[in-house]
C-alpha cells in the first residue's frame, strides 16, 4: 500500500524516480547501446554525415585489415594484463589479509597505509612511480646497478615498459582486494577454528577446509571487479607511457581512435563490443568456477 | 588457536617489506620536494640539506594549481551532492515497491555496471549537445558534472539495501499524519541514513576527485581542467625537473591524505560495503 496520498499524489515516487532513469539512459546506457549499433556501420565522427549499415565489416577491419597485426597485439596484450593483474593481486591480498586478521599490533595502519594509492589516485600515483622508475635518476635504477650493475629504462623501454605498468596498477589496487578478503576473513565464525583445533587440524588444512569455502564469495567479488576492472582501465597506461613503449590495450585503442584517431567511428565501436564480449565470456566463467566453491554455514 | 612464534615473525617480515614498497615512494617525493634542481641533479637520494621552501610556491603560482583546485571543488562538490540526491530518488521506491516493475527496475540499474563500453557513442552525444545547446556537452563544465552524476551506481545499490533495513511501519504513520513524499524523503528518511550517506558521499568524493580520463576526453580548455588533469600538464611542462614536480604531487596529494586519517575508518567501512553489495 502507498502511504502518501490517494490519485495523482500516487505518481510522484515516479516522478522523482525519473531523473536517475533519464540520466542513465542518456548518458550510459543509450551510448552503449548506440556503440553496439555504430559497430555495424560507417558512422564518421562528422556532423550530419550520412551512415549506412555495412555489416560484420568493422569486425573484419580489427582483425584482418592493413593495419590489425597491432590491434591483435593490443588484444593479446590486455588478456595478458588482465591474467596476471588478477592472479597476482588477488594472491597478494590474500596472503597480506590473512596475515593482518591473525591482530598484529598495528593492523589498522597497515590497511590504511596499503589504501592510500586508490585515495591518491591514478594522476598521483602514475607520477610517483615515473620519478621513482626515472632512467637517470631515479633510486629504483640506482638500486639496480648497485645490486646486479643492471640499468633499465622503465616506462621508456619497448620490452619492459608493460611489465611496470602492471607492477603499477597491482601497487595501486593490492589495498582494495585486500580490505574485501579482511571483510569476509572477519565474518568466519572463529568456533569453527576452535572445532578445527581440537580436532588437530594443521594451519594449512584449517585455511583450505574452513577459511577457503568460507571466504569465497568476497573471492567471486575480488575476481569480478579485476576482471571487469583490468579489461577497461587505461588511466594508468595514458598517465604513464601514454599508449608508447608497446603498451597500448584494447581499452586504450578505442579511446585513441574515438579521440586522437581517424574520423572513422565504426571501427572503434567494434572494439568495444569484442571487448565486452571478452569480458563477458571471462565473467560467466570465474562465476562458473567460484560458485562450486561457496558453501552455506 | 596460538599462533607459533615463526609464523609470527615471517608475517611481520612480510608487512615490513610491503611497508617500505608503499611509504618508501612518498618519502621520496616528498624528500626531493625540498631540493633545488642542481642538488637533485647531483645526489638524487640523499636527505636534504638545503630546504628550498620556494619550490612549493613557484610550483603552486607556476602550476595554476589555484585554478586547478577550484574546479575539482566544484564537480566534486557538485557531482557528488547531485549523485546522492539522485540516487535517493531512485533507491527509495525501488527498495519499497512503489513504483510499477521495481524489480526490473534494480536490475536495469544494476545492468549498469556491466554494459558495452559507452564511450565512442558517449562522445559523439557529447559533441552534439555542444552544438545543438552550447552550455552542457563537450568541454563545458555542466556537461562533465552531468556525466559524472549517476543515480545506478554502488551507491544507489547500498541506499536500497539500507532503506530496505528501515521498518515499513514509519512510512505507514507518516502518510497518516499527513506528510507528503518529498517531505518525508528529505526530512525522515535521509536523517535515518546517516551512516550510509557518509560512505557513499566518501566513495563518490574519492571517484570524481580522481578521474582522470574523463577530464582528459571531455574538457580540454585549460579553464577547465581539473587537478589531475593539471598535474598532467605540469608534468608537460616541466619534463624531468622532479623537485617542481616533486612539489606538484606534495600539492596535490597532501589534503588528501591529511583529510584521509581523518575519515580513514568510513573509507575503509565503506569500500567494504561498497563492494559487498556489489
Amino acid at each position: 500500500m502507498y502511504p502518501f496520498g490517494k490519485g495523482l499524489k500516487r505518481y510522484v515516487p515516479f516522478l522523482f524516480l525519473l531523473v536517475p532513469l533519464v540520466l542513465y539512459i542518456i548518458f550510459y546506457f543509450g551510448p552503449s547501446m548506440m556503440t553496439v549499433i555504430y559497430s555495424f556501420t560507417d558512422i564518421k565522427n562528422v556532423p550530419g554525415s550520412e551512415l549506412k549499415f555495412v555489416g560484420l565489416q568493422n569486425y573484419y577491419d580489427v582483425f584482418f585489415s592493413g593495419n590489425s597485426g597491432e590491434r591483435v597485439d593490443s588484444i593479446i596484450r590486455t588478456l595478458y594484463f588482465m591474467v596476471i593483474v588478477t592472479i597476482v593481486q588477488n594472491g597478494l591480498a590474500l596472503l597480506v589479509a590473512v596475515i593482518i586478521n591473525q591482530k598484529l599490533k598495528g593492523d589498522y595502519f597497515y590497511r590504511a597505509v596499503f589504501f592510500l594509492p586508490v585515495v591518491l589516485g591514478v594522476a598521483v600515483v602514475a607520477l610517483v612511480w615515473s620519478m621513482m622508475f626515472d632512467p637517470l635518476s631515479g633510486p629504483v635504477n640506482y638500486l639496480y646497478n648497485a645490486l646486479f650493475g643492471y640499468k633499465d629504462m622503465f616506462f621508456g623501454s619497448f620490452t619492459h615498459a608493460f611489465g611496470y605498468i602492471i607492477f603499477v596498477q597491482i601497487w595501486m589496487y593490492m589495498g582494495y582486494s585486500m580490505l574485501i578478503f579482511l571483510a569476509g576473513l572477519q565474518s568466519v565464525p572463529k568456533d569453527l577454528y576452535e572445532a578445527g583445533y581440537i580436532d588437530g587440524t594443521s594451519k594449512w588444512q584449517s585455511f583450505k577446509n574452513i577459511t577457503f569455502p568460507l571466504i569465497a564469495p568476497s573471492f567471486t567479488v575480488n575476481m569480478l571487479l579485476s576482471i571487469i576492472g583490468a579489461m577497461s582501465t587505461f588511466d594508468i597506461i595514458l598517465a604513464t607511457t601514454d599508449g608508447r613503449f608497446n603498451t597500448r590495450t584494447m581499452a586504450y585503442d578505442v579511446y585513441k581512435e574515438t579521440f586522437r584517431g581517424s574520423l572513422e567511428m565504426g571501427l572503434p565501436s567494434a572494439l568495444s563490443v569484442v571487448q565486452f564480449l571478452i569480458i563477458l565470456v571471462f565473467v560467466v566463467i570465474a562465476v562458473k568456477q567460484m560458485r562450486k566453491r561457496e558453501v552455506e554455514y | 588457536m596460538k599462533d607459533s612464534k615463526s609464523t609470527k615473525i615471517l608475517s611481520y617480515a612480510v608487512v615490513a617489506i610491503l611497508l617500505i614498497l608503499y611509504i618508501i615512494p612518498l618519502l621520496f617525493v616528498f624528500n626531493v620536494s625540498f631540493k633545488s634542481f642542481t642538488d637533485y641533479l647531483l645526489d638524487p637520494m640523499g636527505i636534504v640539506s638545503n630546504i628550498q621552501w620556494s619550490n612549493y610556491k613557484d610550483a603552486w603560482v607556476q602550476g595554476n594549481f589555484s585554478n586547478y583546485f577550484l574546479n575539482s571543488l566544484l564537480y566534486t562538490g557538485v557531482a557528488t551532492v547531485l549523485t546522492l540526491i539522485v540516487s535517493l530518488f531512485g533507491a527509495f521506491p525501488v527498495a519499497r515497491g512503489y513504483v510499477k516493475w521495481s524489480g526490473f527496475i534494480y536490475m536495469f540499474f544494476l545492468l549498469s555496471q556491466f554494459l558495452p563500453n559507452p564511450m565512442v557513442a558517449q562522445f559523439k552525444l557529447m559533441l552534439a549537445m555542444k552544438q545543438e545547446l552550447g552550455f552542457v556537452g563537450y568541454d563545458t563544465k555542466l556537461g562533465y558534472i552531468l556525466l559524472k552524476t549517476s543515480g545506478t551506481g554502488i551507491v544507489f545499490m547500498m541506499f536500497t539495501g539500507y532503506i530496505k533495513s528501515i521498518s515499513r511501519e514509519l512510512d505507514e504513520a507518516a502518510g497518516m499524519d499527513g506528510c507528503g513524499y518529498n517531505r518525508y524523503l528529505f526530512q525522515i528518511i535521509m536523517p535515518l541514513m546517516k551512516p550510509v550517506i557518509a560512505t557513499g558521499v566518501i566513495l563518490t568524493a574519492i571517484g570524481i576527485w580522481n578521474d582522470f580520463v574523463g577530464p582528459v576526453m571531455y574538457l580540454p580548455s585549460p579553464g577547465n581542467y581539473p587537478i589531475t588533469f593539471g598535474l598532467k600538464e605540469f608534468r608537460g611542462q616541466y619534463g624531468n625537473n622532479w623537485p617542481m614536480l616533486a612539489c606538484g604531487i606534495m600539492i596535490v596529494s597532501t589534503p588528501l591524505i591529511i583529510l584521509y586519517t581523518f575519515i580513514q575508518k568510513y573509507i575503509v567501512d565503506g569500500a567494504l560495503a561498497g563492494a559487498v553489495k556489489a
